[in-house]
């Protein structure tokens, strides 16, 4: 993530957060927190899969950025096809859950197939096949990527504008929510990564698949001992996660501190790993009180870096990944995780 | 024809060859029990069996089938079920959760699950509690309940008794000659007199081979023939 792109999010917040006293002080803190949510409720649904793999499968998939980017683009692409000058507010808004709903069934489908004839053959190899493999899928992602919009006049970095351009009117700037100005786009994150978090959470605790996965985080070998085809959850959960990871890519798209561009790819991963670290590998709580500590602390730093109370343009990565390094020193297993996932 | 039948089955652990050349066989409604020192590959053979660690020679047979390499999921499917050591339950998931899990090929799992609970009465008063937070004997009986509810024709129990207090065995024995009423057991027992307690015939094992075998009835380790192969 650049400056610019930095400053780009909060290029109005200036006016807001310099403003001095107590209550405005609190409005401030207000907003920021919001804003860190919008930032957590993204790296939630990008990393809620990448936890759910790792969780059942034992699976580190290096290959979960690119997919973001890749459901950046799809989405991105369908907005654009099909979002005009005069596409109404409420049609751009329908557009886009039309595209995400494509972007995941294609990419759910997609890492379904990935997973039965790539990683599949490899399971019973050491992790640094699957890490190897699923790096190398990665890479093949994103020259692929860089090939077809090079071919089609599109610049793979920085972000592709067109998509970022449908953004409708009722989302660009701020609404007053109890006398607190809070970016509308950053509350449609929100409201996204909440349904997202529903979904997931219903899916994992009212569903035999759910009880399956749950069950099969803990001790797969004894889940199969019951009778279940683990391998078939294996196929399920890789498929969903990998379109929860697009998805994330699609919330993306709009965002413009993020939008798609093929270095999505690595920075989203190092974000997604960052929050599964920190709430431990495999862990679904730990995945939603995770992502809520490092979007916080994102939106804090980018605060007081576009505040010009602290200069350095790297400050919010590198407090995130002193996060991850103090976690990792005091609790390795992260804040809800088990020594041993998988039981494989 | 019996119930499970091993055939000159040879098991490994990488190059560590545990199995070498055993051969059992389980006839329907018996209790048999595997006894010998720790090591011997008592617990390798349950998992062979159950094809949690295929063998690279021989033949397991379960219900006259061929089951030699075919999945675990796929055996456990055909009716054979497992109590491992440790119980292995699922500690974040509730009781009931896991007895859903054992329960989920059934045509009305609540029904199952009922019937479980009548078996093992405490454990309808924690179903809603997570199985990590139970005693051992609790997840003792909460392992054995799940290994039952998979309508399975043969139940494999390896140290049933491990680690409970005595007063805790004998419920879980009485859990156990509760359980045999309906499904044929295999036991792994390192409690010599609670396995032919329990059992109606037994295989005594030392080096990954059967070297003895027999009617419980009057058996106890003091005979010659049996003492060797438990003293180390």
């Amino acid at each position: 993530m650049s400056a610019t792109a930095l400053a780009a999010g909060f290029a109005d917040a200036a006016p807001l957060l310099t403003t001095g006293g107590a209550l405005d002080g609190l409005r401030t803190a207000i907003a920021v927190l919001v804003e860190g949510l919008g930032k957590a409720a993204v790296y939630f649904t990008i990393a809620v899969g990448l936890t759910l793999v790792f969780g059942l499968m034992g699976v580190l998939n290096f290959a979960h950025g690119a997919v973001t980017m890749v459901g950046a683009y799809l989405g991105g692409l369908v907005l654009v096809l099909v979002v005009g000058s005069g596409t109404g507010t409420l049609a751009t808004i329908g557009v886009f859950f039309v595209a995400m709903a494509i972007v995941f069934a294609v990419t759910t489908a997609a890492g379904s197939v990935i997973e039965l004839k790539l990683i599949r053959p490899i399971y019973d190899r050491t992790p640094t096949y699957q890490i190897l493999l699923t790096f190398g899928v990665s890479l093949i992602i994103e020259e692929v990527a860089r090939i077809v919009l090079t071919l089609r006049g599109i610049q793979p970095d920085p972000q592709w504008q067109a998509p970022m351009g449908t953004v409708p009117d009722v989302l660009l700037g701020r609404t007053d929510v109890l006398g607190i100005a809070v970016r509308r786009l950053y509350l449609f994150e929100v409201l996204i990564g909440g349904v997202v978090l529903v979904a997931v959470w219903l899916f994992l605790t009212r569903t035999l698949y759910g009880l399956y996965i749950r069950a099969g985080s803990e001790d797969t070998e004894m889940v199969q001992a019951l009778g279940i085809d683990v391998r078939r959850a294996f196929t399920v959960v890789f498929g969903v996660g990998t379109g929860l990871a697009a998805v994330g890519g699609v919330l993306l798209m709009w965002d413009p501190i993020w939008g798609p561009s093929v270095l999505l790819s690595v920075d989203v991963l190092l974000y997604a790993f960052v929050v599964v670290i920190i709430g431990g590998l495999g862990s679904f709580r730990g995945t939603v009180v995770a992502a809520g500590i490092v979007g916080i602390a994102d939106s804090v730093t980018t605060w007081l870096f576009t505040t010009g109370i602290v200069t350095f343009s790297g400050l919010s990565e590198v407090t995130i990944f002193l996060l991850l390094v103090g976690m990792l020193v005091v609790r390795p297993q992260g804040l809800y995780g088990v020594e041993e996932v998988g039981g494989h | 024809m019996s119930l499970l039948e091993l055939d000159d089955v040879h098991t490994y652990y990488g190059e560590s060859h545990i199995l070498q050349g055993l051969d059992l066989s389980v006839e329907e409604g018996e209790i048999v029990a595997l006894v010998g020192r720790n090591g011997v590959g008592k617990t390798t053979t349950l998992r062979t069996a159950l094809g949690l660690t295929p063998p690279r020679r021989g033949t397991v047979r379960f219900k006259g089938e061929d089951v030699t390499g075919v999945e675990p999921h796929a055996i456990a499917d055909r009716g054979m079920g497992w109590v491992p050591e440790d119980r292995r339950v699922f500690a974040h998931l509730t009781v009931a959760e896991n007895l859903r899990v054992a329960a989920h090929a059934a045509a009305d799992p609540d029904a199952r699950l009922d019937e479980a609970y009548e078996l093992f009465p405490a454990l309808e008063r924690f179903a809603d509690k997570e199985a990590g937070d139970l005693s051992g004997g609790q997840q003792q009986m909460l392992a054995i309940a799940r290994g039952m509810l998979g309508d399975n024709d043969l139940l494999l129990v390896d140290e049933p008794s491990e680690g409970l207090a005595p007063q805790i065995v004998s419920d879980v024995v009485e859990a156990l000659r509760a359980a045999s009423a309906d499904t044929t057991m295999v036991l792994v027992e390192q409690n010599f007199r609670l396995a032919m307690d329990l059992a109606d015939r037994f295989y005594l094992v030392d080096h990954g081979v059967v070297v003895e075998e027999g009617d419980t009835a009057g058996v106890t380790s003091d005979d010659e023939r049996i003492r060797r192969y438990l003293t180390a």
